[in-house]
């Protein structure tokens, strides 16, 4: 139901810091349609040409202020993913992606009080790295 | 005084989410359709709700003088689930719908809607707060969630007890219509490839003037049998399922009840071409609402933005204009 809302495209790239390249990113819009607490985000998943990225490789920001794990997220009740502010989804891997072509795959899923199941959006892109 | 009209800003989440319009060009637009109020989100158009920051507030009051639009209704939804090893406790959620209390009376509502399934026992710790504040509280009534379900009964038997004109209800059209929504059935057809006997099935089972939802209460059943049988694939699964969403009700089902209706949902799937609904007759609910003196706004509510094929661009705009002209010509008809 809101799989165009996921990974926003042309987002995705390798991210630098202190001149070395620490990982990739890429932005999300939220799969709902009100802003919540970052502690009803139950989950988010990328998978890099059909490799699963490790859930404790995943670094997720509202603000590009405060960088959380998924695991320290289920605590965060006092930051809001705003509905129609992008969330930006950190994969720590060193080097990044190599120049060319890839497949990344982000699976986003929230979880309200009266949809009984959560609400899963997964979108796949393809995307160049320069 | 009469029916008077709004938007659920709802219905234009997408123009919002895409940064294709921002709040004060949505307000502006639909005010320039001929709209009499709005009804927000406050969780989807303002940020930091329900304790919004002072400059946000200043931006809201600055947009709202600018359009001299009226507010309809402020719609939310409590957060229960905040936690993921707990569920709110009952003095927490209290303390979280009175927050919502006072930023809906800051914004200037009167009203709100309280989605689905918000607990009937927060009524009466509240009451005290919406009337200080001047500030409704009402449970949508939405088809497959609404009449016969348990949760919201029990909502309507503690509105009764309370008998307050600051606790009521906002109907919602999903419960009135006749005949499954026909983007419902393209799309899931297009994207699935559905059964053609379900199809058919459905679309008889509507025209006798029943659905679904009251086939399952009737026989005590998750899902009517013939149903489940023309069920082929996964994709007739899930059409079929999402069917008990659309309710096929008299109107009379709201008889008794009249005075507690705060406020209406104009929920609608598609105009076509000809002004009409493809699924639910604006004509007999507003002539309806008309007979027994409603003078409150009645707000279109898009849904169709589920229902369009990737690729695509969704047309809220377009859908709420054409929703907006047919029934303030109705309205204007009726009230003439």
């Amino acid at each position: 139901m809101f799989d165009n809302n996921v990974f926003i495209e042309g987002s995705c790239k390798n991210v630098e810091e202190n001149g070395k390249i620490i990982g990739i990113e890429m932005q999300t819009h939220i799969t709902y349609y009100r802003g919540i607490p970052l502690s009803m985000v139950n989950y988010m998943d990328v998978e890099v040409d059909g490799k699963k990225i490790p859930r404790e490789d995943l670094r997720i920001a509202v603000d590009e202020f405060d960088w959380f794990t998924l695991k320290e997220m289920e605590t965060v009740t006092t930051i809001k993913w705003e509905y129609g502010t992008p969330a930006t989804v950190r994969v720590l891997m060193d080097g990044g992606l190599t120049p060319g072509e890839h497949d990344v795959k982000l699976t986003v899923c929230t979880r309200t009080a009266y949809i009984p199941i959560p609400i899963e959006g997964v979108m796949t892109r393809k995307v160049t790295i320069h | 005084m009469g029916i008077k009209t709004s938007v659920s800003l709802y219905s234009l989440q997408y123009q919002y989410l895409l940064g294709k319009m921002n709040l004060d060009e949505i307000i502006g637009f639909v005010k320039s359709i001929g709209a009499d109020g709005i009804e927000l989100l406050p969780d989807q158009m303002l940020h930091g709700t329900p304790t919004p920051s002072e400059e946000t507030y200043e931006m809201w009051d600055k947009i709202i003088a600018k359009h001299k639009i009226g507010l309809a209704c402020d719609d939310i939804f409590l957060n229960t689930n905040l936690y993921l090893n707990r569920t709110l406790t009952k003095r927490e959620c209290v303390d979280l719908m009175k927050q919502e209390i006072l930023m809906a009376h800051r914004l200037g509502f009167k009203a709100m809607r309280l989605v689905s399934f918000i607990p009937a026992w927060i009524l009466a710790p509240c009451l005290e707060t919406a009337e200080k504040y001047d500030v409704s509280m009402n449970i949508e009534i939405h088809g497959g969630l609404g009449f016969d379900c348990p949760k919201t009964e029990e909502y309507i038997n503690e509105m009764m007890r309370l008998d307050s004109p600051y606790v009521g209800i906002v109907p919602d059209t999903s419960l009135f219509c006749r005949r499954a929504p026909k983007i419902v059935t393209e799309y899931c057809d297009t994207m699935f490839g559905l059964n053609p006997d379900l199809v058919k099935y459905v679309d008889e089972v509507f025209a006798s003037g029943t659905d679904f939802f009251a086939i399952s209460e009737k026989i005590g059943l998750e899902m009517d049998p013939k149903l489940k049988s023309l069920i082929k694939c996964p994709g007739d699964e899930f059409y079929a399922r999402n069917l008990n969403g659309y309710e096929n009700r008299p109107l009379s089902c709201m008889d008794g009840l009249e005075k507690y209706i705060k406020h209406f949902h104009f929920k609608l799937y598609r105009m076509e071409e000809d002004g009409t609904e493809c699924a639910i007759n604006f004509r007999e609910v507003l002539e309806y609402l008309h007979k027994f003196g409603y003078e409150g706004y009645v707000s279109t509510e898009y849904e169709g933005n589920r229902w369009i094929l990737p690729g695509n661009e969704i047309p809220e705009k377009e859908q709420v204009s054409a929703h907006q002209k047919h029934i303030q010509g109705i309205i204007k008809e009726l009230e003439a």
